[in-house]
């Protein structure tokens, strides 16, 4: 795996996180676990959002492995 | 009237007289009764076996008599109710048998409780040694209340110092097989989102004896038949896991790179996935 790639699946794994986090703090019952859940999906999305921009260098620098 | 139809009627009405008579004097537990109520339940008790066999007696002094040893008990606890001074009065006050460690041999003595009995109402507690109680209490009703030494109290979360999440009580949904909507209500969740749960699980609604949401919408079922294995949810774990998954990677990128730039990137990102493991792990354990 190029690192291109495996920074691509982490990137995969957190949008999964992030939806999950939503969807529990949709789910549950207790206000304060809403916002424990809350401000996670937060952090995990600026993560995210890094991480995409990180992506978008590295596939710049590997073009040949870009498809 | 033959003797026997009398017999019938006779106790088919106490004994509805004693069912309400029974119930409005509350829902007090027996081993919560002072011997004053207990005695009281027992003659009305007796009032209504006695009246409905013996036809001799008229009828209405046995509910004559079952209204007095009703009404009176039950105005004493009313006043119990309103005032202190009455309620000491009628259901006694607690005694301290041990304090700071020390038993107290002259309150034993009045409450005509001797050592056994104080050492075995502490077994009951699982205490084996006098040494181990900081406070013990006898209760009016007889009951022996313990106040362990501090050292000598179970471990709690908050003397570990452990962060623990709130919790609230889990609903049940289904019962014998039948959904129960009310609770369902309660957790705003309806009945096409428990069918897509049992789905998930693969199991028909006939099948399970007992399901129950917990406070974050997460079904756990108990089917009829044991030899089922029904599939845990491991929503939470597998997020946790995830997580913990992302962050590991991250920082394995800050170490293999040779750009600056993105070092800082990937190593800053890993501290903040590392906050985010701390504030959630409690939440999804």
């Amino acid at each position: 795996m190029t690192v291109g790639s495996q920074v691509k699946t982490v990137l995969a794994s957190l949008k999964n996180i992030e939806a999950t986090l939503d969807i529990l703090s949709q789910k549950t019952q207790d206000s304060e676990a809403k916002q424990v859940y809350q401000q996670t999906s937060q952090i995990i999305h600026e993560v995210k959002t890094d991480m995409h921009a990180q992506v978008q260098i590295l596939q710049n620098e590997e073009p040949q492995y870009d498809t | 009237m033959p003797l026997w139809i009398e017999v019938i009627l006779r106790s088919i009405l106490l004994i509805t007289i004693l069912f309400f008579l029974t119930k409005w004097l509350g829902k007090k537990q027996l081993s919560q009764m002072n011997s004053f109520e207990f005695i009281s339940g027992f003659v009305l008790a007796s009032i209504a076996a006695i009246h409905s066999i013996d036809i001799r007696l008229p009828l209405i002094y046995g509910i004559l008599a079952m209204f007095t040893w009703f009404f009176i008990p039950f105005v004493l606890k009313q006043l119990a109710l309103k005032n202190k001074t009455v309620r000491d009065f009628i259901q006694g006050k607690s005694t301290v048998l041990i304090q700071n460690g020390k038993i107290m041999e002259d309150n034993l003595k009045k409450e005509s409780y001797s050592t056994d009995d104080l050492l075995e109402n502490l077994r009951e507690k699982n205490i084996f040694h006098v040494a181990d109680v900081e406070f013990a209490l006898l209760e009016p009703f007889g009951r022996l209340s313990v106040l362990p030494k501090k050292e000598n109290q179970p471990l709690t979360a908050k003397h570990a110092g452990i962060t623990v999440a709130p919790m609230k009580e889990p609903q049940t949904v289904i019962m014998d097989g039948k959904m129960l909507l009310e609770p369902l209500a309660n957790l705003s969740l309806n009945p096409d989102w428990l069918s897509t749960e049992l789905e998930k699980m693969n199991v028909a609604i006939e099948n399970v004896f007992l399901g129950q949401v917990d406070h974050d919408g997460q079904l756990t079922i108990d089917l009829y038949d044991d030899q089922l294995v029904v599939p845990e949810s491991t929503e939470k774990e597998l997020l946790l896991a995830t997580i913990k998954k992302c962050q590991a990677d991250l920082e394995l990128f800050a170490l293999a790179t040779n750009n600056e730039h993105s070092k800082q990137v990937y190593s800053s990102n890993s501290k903040k996935l590392d906050k985010a493991i701390e504030v959630v792990t409690p939440y999804l354990k």
